[in-house]
């Protein structure tokens, strides 16, 4: 814009150049309060982003510490206990027992075969974890895939004395997945239902289509969890005061943190509600996946 | 008579083989699985000597025992040795025992980590207890 230009002897002219300059002043002003007023927003949303990193930091630091503490526990005591074996026989305490040396051998056996299952298992946590690495996928008839487990299942139920009731829906339309992860899956959670029963409760396994989703649900009458240790029960190598050794539940903890993790990686989602001492029943849902056949 | 020793830990096979070896040396033997049932048992008929893993999976852990045991008159004097799966466990217990405390002011008489060399561990038994 031409600057204004007003004869030396109108004073009005004048008077309204002024006017104009301080109108803006005004202006640049508020701009810079304005832009102030921004950065200091910024600079404390800044700071908060920067506080909530920190702390995340610190607690993901902590959980690697205790996830080594509790990985190196979990593969040293059994190894321990076959190192003893082993001395036992090589010692010769047992020279005149062939019988026991076989039942120490067999024991030693065993705990080397759960060493190998829960090396498997972390490693495929942590392919999970990372999501780094792709699962394959292809169509699964849901149907099929729970009753190919239900004669295992109902064998499980009645060495512990419980009863299975199956309401398994036959038309639910398949879903894209890993048959193996959702075949572990599947049958972590039916089994933790089975282990956290008392004597002579039931467990009701119930699969339909919800919507566009695929609904199983496991509901069992057993000893339940803890209010307060419900959000944990998905952290790797967490075990309820329930779930503790001296009330003869064996496990690790890495169960239901691998559950969760198999059925993130397929989209889906796990829901579990419980009451102590009247049961748990958990919900896993996964969408019913539009796909263009190959 | 014999000397008695009370085997605890939660691993079942663990404490099925130190008895083999204990039995083996000539000592009598009685087990718990956990840290409730071994201060029961020890109250029940007082053990020479404890053999203790810290069981830190379970409610009552034998950091808990050991407290128990050291903080009874007619117990207090029972030798216990301590044993942990990883040497970690003690870095755990000084969690458990409170920051300003060190491992020194455990309540135990030695601390051995696993896999245990029954030699070693027969040795330091003979040396609190003498021998069977």
């Amino acid at each position: 814009m031409e600057p204004k230009i007003c004869n030396i002897n109108d004073p009005e002219c004048h008077l309204d150049r002024i006017r104009g300059w301080h109108g803006n002043l005004e202006a640049n002003i508020t701009t810079l309060i304005e832009n102030l007023k921004n950065i200091r927003e910024h600079s404390e949303e800044a700071k908060r982003a920067c506080s909530e990193h920190y702390a995340k930091t610190v607690q993901l630091t902590k959980a690697k510490t205790r996830f080594t503490y509790e990985v190196s526990h979990e593969l040293k005591a059994p190894l321990a206990s076959v190192y003893n074996i082993i001395n036992v026989i090589l010692d010769g305490y047992l020279e005149k027992n062939v019988k026991r040396q076989k039942e120490l051998l067999n024991r030693a056996k065993v705990r080397i075969n759960d060493v190998i299952k829960l090396l498997n298992d972390l490693l495929m946590f942590s392919h999970l974890e990372e999501g780094t690495g792709e699962i394959e996928i292809e169509k699964i008839d849901t149907g099929k895939l729970l009753s190919s487990l239900t004669e295992e299942m109902d064998a499980f139920a009645s060495e512990n004395n419980i009863k299975i009731d199956w309401n398994l829906s036959d038309s639910i339309p398949p879903i894209y997945g890993n048959p193996e992860l959702l075949r572990r899956a599947f049958i972590n959670i039916i089994h933790n239902a089975i282990k956290y029963s008392n004597q002579g409760n039931k467990v009701k396994v119930t699969s339909k289509k919800d919507n566009n989703t695929f609904l199983l649900r496991v509901k069992d009458q057993g000893i339940g969890i803890r209010k307060k240790e419900l959000p944990m029960i998905f952290d790797i190598f967490f075990r309820g005061e329930n779930a503790r050794p001296e009330h003869k539940k064996e496990g690790m903890g890495l169960g239901l943190s691998l559950v969760k993790r198999i059925i993130n990686a397929h989209g889906g989602t796990i829901k579990v509600k419980s009451n102590l001492n009247k049961g748990t029943t958990v919900e896993v849902s996964f969408p019913v996946i539009q796909k263009k056949e190959k | 008579m014999p000397k008695e020793i009370l085997i605890v830990d939660d691993d079942p096979d663990f404490v099925e083989t130190m008895e083999i070896i204990m039995q083996g040396n000539g000592y009598e033997t009685r087990t718990a699985r956990n840290g409730e049932e071994a201060f029961k048992k020890v109250k029940e008929k007082t053990p020479d000597i404890i053999l203790l893993d810290i069981m830190m999976k379970t409610k009552t852990d034998g950091i808990w025992v050991s407290e128990k045991i050291r903080s009874d008159d007619k117990l207090k004097k029972i030798p216990i040795i301590m044993i942990t799966a990883v040497n970690q466990d003690s870095e755990m217990a000084k969690f458990h025992l409170g920051q300003e405390k060190d491992m020194e002011y455990m309540p135990v008489n030695v601390f051995m980590e696993k896999p245990i060399e029954a030699k070693d561990l027969l040795k330091e038994i003979k040396k609190l207890i003498g021998g069977p």
